[in-house]
């Protein structure tokens, strides 16, 4: 039996459904990621899990029983805004504290249990600041503790990284990720960066307008997307048309593309035109087309990215964007205006789910 | 270091200087008519009252030529006097505490609309002030008199037999003087409402506070500072108002400025009158000062804020 349990949820904006009875279930002590563009309802959906907003439609069950009902402060649910939302007129101990105060806890309690908290985000010795004195990523971690010190049924956080530079912010998702595991609550981290959410997440839920695409663990979401915009979205892929020349009884098809044949473990309609996606990553190069795998492509330019160099190609009218380790292929060995053969294996094609 | 370095440098400092005196020049021509209305107009005219305000009474031209302190001792010593200062601070807390009262939920049902209603409940709000301060009052008389709208309904409806005293009482001054500045209070209080971060409301909610105490923990607190400048606007206007209590008062509810009226206009007695008018802004500065003391003690936070 999952904990929290979302079941045809629908949220209605002036006659807009944002969201589409959306049904999702979340294991006790996981850590799930609503992972989407934005207007795609992900922080509409925790809004309504939070109880800020009402549903127009379903139910929302922590641990067997309904919430969806119960205004936002009987449901103990702790939150962590993306603006950090401390209240400025208070101290970092005050703030911490605050949840505690209103759940009439001893004033010895409140204050041990204020400092483990703090002494978890690693602020201890900040209590007499204001938020105010408090760096960004100081001012999170605080918002975390006082989330977290209520002893919430579920974490949920609203995008708490976006508003950090992006060194702090990868150093931040590490420190959430510890503190949950160690905590072992149930979290719903909301976030529009992919890195982020395939990163820390347990599982993701990938949303887009009002629906869920696809729920599942990070490495299946990118290795076996499940629609076309999951495929899309969740890093990049370049899209191929080719024709099914052959199809065979054990699943697979013989494809044509780029004047190039091959066999790929797909089932298709023959002589069919299909579309299929391929990351640039997997597209590998070389100067010479040794044993007829690959197509003849001309490097338009390249950019030198650190570990690897992107090259953006042309196969047929077609532009190709091929990312390429730079321990593998040395990028001195490929000129502008050259041309190279690309190839890949038929395992990381991506095919597309759309009938054409 | 080389001379033609040297030079350079200078060239480079010379340069600065000048932009800078430039700058500092532009801010001055810029603040140039304000401060010359506000200094012939305002401050040289309040010195010359103030000098005036020591000097003795003379029946045949108004200002006497000797020095005196008796103005301000006639003042202080006379119940009567005292008395007039007590109800016009009075009248003026009192009226502050009534507009933050009635202006807070009004500020806070503005500052949550949208777009064209807010715009149409804003001017609402504004409109006592576009209607002339005389008129308004005229208008409250009508209502309040021994034969107003107010008397007449209680009396036909059997409710009372003679009429209520209404009119000319601290309690009509009052009405008038909130009817006009509680505009002034809901725009300050809007401003400061519209600071806060509407998710430090829902993180208050989100940690188990009720709205009842999500409102006296948060939201008070953080306006506090739009309640101050309110109430600093409200009470200075409303402690030195004149028409108001003029019409809805009358000679029954005398308050300083009527004081000074008096004896400024009726007596002739200007250096006595200088001498009411200055104490009036002495009351006014140190009451307003007091109560930011009394703030900024009760809620630390606002000034960090």
């Amino acid at each position: 039996m999952s904990y929290l349990r979302l079941e045809n949820v629908v949220k209605t904006f002036n006659k807009t459904e944002v969201v589409k009875k959306l049904s999702l279930e979340i294991e006790k002590g996981e850590l799930m990621s609503f992972l989407g563009p934005s207007g795609c309802g992900k922080t509409t959906t925790l809004n309504m899990i939070a109880g800020f907003l009402e549903v127009d439609g379903g139910k929302i069950e922590v641990d067997g029983k309904p919430v969806h009902l119960l205004p936002p402060n009987k449901r103990e649910m702790g939150m962590v805004f993306q603006n950090y939302a401390l209240f400025p007129h208070m101290t970092v101990f005050d703030n911490v504290a605050y949840g505690l105060k209103l759940r009439k806890v001893a004033k010895s309690e409140i204050n041990t249990r204020v400092l483990e908290a703090l002494e978890m985000v690693r602020l201890a010795g900040y209590e007499k600041r204001y938020p105010k004195e408090l760096s960004g990523g100081q001012q999170q971690r605080v918002s975390l503790a006082r989330a977290l010190v209520i002893k919430p049924k579920v974490l949920l956080l609203d995008e708490p990284l976006s508003n950090l530079d992006a060194k702090l912010r990868q150093e931040m998702r590490e420190e959430i990720v510890d503190i949950q595991k160690k905590v072992g609550i149930t979290t719903i981290f909301v976030t529009h960066d992919q890195e982020e959410a395939l990163a820390i997440s347990d599982r993701i839920a990938v949303m887009y307008e009002g629906r869920i695409e696809q729920v599942d663990e990070p490495a299946a979401i990118y290795n076996h997307p499940e629609t076309d915009f999951v495929s899309q979205f969740i890093g990049e892929v370049n899209r191929v048309q080719g024709k099914v020349l052959e199809t065979y009884d054990d699943q697979k098809s013989k494809l044509h593309f780029f004047g190039n044949e091959q066999i790929v473990p797909v089932r298709y309609t023959r002589n069919s035109e299909v579309d299929f996606f391929i990351r640039p990553e997997k597209i590998q190069l070389s100067l010479a087309n040794s044993d007829n795998a690959g197509f003849e492509t001309k490097v338009e330019r390249k950019m030198f990215l650190g570990a690897k160099t992107r090259y953006i190609l042309k196969a047929q009218d077609k532009q190709l964007v091929a990312d390429v380790s730079n321990t593998v292929l040395n990028p001195n060995q490929i000129q502008e205006e050259s041309h190279v053969f690309a190839y890949w294996n038929p395992e990381d094609l991506l095919p597309s789910r759309k009938a054409r | 270091m080389q001379p033609v370095m040297g030079t350079e440098q200078d060239l480079l400092l010379k340069q600065k200087k000048k932009n800078l005196n430039r700058k500092r020049l532009d801010t001055w021509l810029l603040l140039l008519p304000t401060l010359g209305i506000f200094l012939f107009f305002f401050l040289l005219p309040l010195f010359f009252l103030f000098i005036t305000s020591f000097k003795t009474f003379d029946p045949g031209s108004g200002i006497g030529s000797e020095w005196t302190l008796q103005n301000y001792i006639k003042f202080i010593s006379d119940p009567f006097y005292l008395g007039v200062v007590w109800r016009t601070v009075k009248i003026a807390l009192i009226t502050t505490l009534v507009t933050i009262i009635i202006s807070y939920p009004v500020a806070f049902q503005i500052s949550k609309a949208k777009g064209r209603a807010k715009n149409y409940l804003t001017l609402l709000v504004l409109s006592p002030l576009l209607i002339s301060m005389v008129i308004r009052c005229y208008g409250w008389v009508i209502i309040l008199s021994n034969n107003g709208v107010v008397n007449n309904t209680l009396m036909s409806l059997g409710w009372i037999d003679t009429p209520l005293t209404l009119l000319y009482t601290e309690f009509s001054v009052v009405i008038g003087m909130v009817h006009v500045l509680f505009p002034y209070m809901v725009l300050s209080i809007m401003g400061s409402i519209e600071r806060i971060d509407p998710s430090v409301i829902r993180a208050s909610q989100n940690l188990g506070a009720s709205s009842f105490r999500t409102f006296f923990s948060v939201l008070l607190p953080l306006t506090l500072p739009g309640i101050f400048a309110g109430s600093v606007m409200v009470f200075s206007l409303s402690v030195s108002s004149f028409v108001t209590p003029a019409i809805l008062g009358g000679p029954q509810v005398k308050v300083m400025s009527y004081l000074t009226y008096e004896q400024v206009a009726v007596m002739l007695n200007w250096p006595y009158g200088g001498a009411i008018g200055f104490l009036l802004i002495f009351i006014a500065t140190v009451t307003i000062i007091a109560y930011s003391k009394i703030l900024a003690r009760s809620e630390k936070g606002v000034a960090i804020q």
